[in-house]
């Protein structure tokens, strides 16, 4: 009899074969993300990303030893300031002894792009409460901002997309963690001939390929990297944020003679 | 300064500026639309700032210093920049500069 109702039963969300999985220690929230098919997707669509990262974590890893980080100071700037590009300026910077109002500045300067970001993705995140947005923003990424405009704009809803974004984002802020660990420990056993800090520099042209496109963002990159080397003499590594500004300047003088030309 | 104490110096404070930059309109300014100027200015950032730690990262020894030979960095972050502009992969980019790198490598070390 009892076999019986227990079958007739029809089996709740509750008691779907996936929760037995679910370790009964964390939070219901937790376990509740952690079951929805957005978040695993958004995990699984991440994985390509995370390959790409492998290298480009592991020389950060490296970097930060060359900056003379313990390993808690290495895992405090891959968890914390979550940002390949800061994190390599901050331990070269740190590396050539600069001052400490330089290697916030330039750092800072390297993440204005954010704020696009975070423009770009505010009017998808708005309906969301403001604990979801502050997750979010922590994890708004290069690579996880493309992937969530890509999945609003395929028409996600809010509740969907953000968890679909959640899911992206700490598959790549679980990748970073592992990829930075990784190369703070082993990243000098990897022979000096493969050149694996090359993987830097690719992977920072993949990102800004996509907007050699017009004549003020090639001005940009132009007059950047004409000014970076330029200006080499200056001290404390100071030639990165006078061409980054330049290169900001350019685009920006160009794109306003371009609006004017066109209005005549 | 100790070391110790300037590098968490950098990390909280840079994390906390890099998050406020993230969360900014999020947040913050979630009610009113982003300033044109400030929007034109910083649609250039990326390619402006990137670009700047790029070419330092390629060019050989002190960037000053003009090489009389195009390195196997220089043609392979010319290849990887054709690759990254046509396919919009990093995969494919990074796996198109490593690949490029290590075949001008042995071929210069070939040639001597």
């Amino acid at each position: 009899m009892e076999i019986r109702t227990a079958r007739d039963r029809a089996p709740s969300a509750l008691e779907s074969g996936r929760q037995e999985r679910v370790p009964r220690v964390l939070p219901f929230f937790v376990r509740k993300i952690y079951r929805s098919k957005d978040f695993r997707e958004g995990f699984a669509d991440m994985l390509p990303a995370c390959v790409g990262l492998v290298p480009f974590g592991l020389v950060c890893g490296v970097g930060a030893v060359a900056a003379g980080a313990s390993i808690w100071g290495a895992l405090g700037m891959s968890a914390i300031i979550f940002s390949g590009a800061a994190q390599i300026i901050a331990a070269q910077l740190l590396a050539a002894g600069a001052p400490i109002a330089v290697i916030i500045l330039t750092c800072v300067v390297a993440g204005l792009r954010f704020l696009m970001y975070s423009a770009a993705i505010a009017p998808y995140l708005r309906p969301l409460p403001p604990r979801w947005q502050r997750a979010l923003a922590f994890l708004l990424t290069d690579q996880a901002f493309a992937a969530a405009i890509r999945r609003f704009d395929a028409g996600a809803n809010p509740r969907a997309g953000g968890l679909h974004f959640l899911g992206a984002g700490f598959a790549l802020w679980l990748c970073w963690q592992i990829t930075n660990v990784v190369g703070y420990f082993a990243g000098n056993l990897v022979p000096a001939s493969w050149s694996m800090e090359f993987a830097v520099p690719l992977c920072f042209i993949a990102l800004i390929a996509p907007h050699f496109k017009s004549a003020p963002q090639v001005g940009a990159g132009v007059l950047a990297g004409v000014a970076v080397v330029a200006l080499d003499g200056l001290p404390m590594r100071l030639n990165l944020i006078a061409a980054g500004v330049v290169g900001i300047l350019a685009g920006t003088a160009i794109d306003l003679a371009q609006a004017r030309w066109t209005r005549r | 300064m100790d070391p110790t104490l300037k590098l968490w110096l950098v990390i909280f404070v840079v994390g906390a500026l890099n998050f406020l930059s993230r969360l900014s309109f999020i947040a913050f300014f979630a009610r009113r639309s982003i300033p044109p100027m400030l929007a034109l200015a910083l649609r250039y950032v990326p390619v402006a700032m990137l670009t700047a730690l790029i070419v330092p990262m390629v060019l050989p020894g002190p960037p000053t210093v003009v090489p009389d030979l195009p390195t196997p960095k220089i043609l392979a972050t010319l290849v990887a920049g054709v690759v990254a502009w046509l396919t919009h992969s990093s995969l494919k980019t990074l796996t198109a500069g490593m690949v490029a790198l290590w075949a001008l490598q042995a071929l210069y070390a070939a040639i001597g």
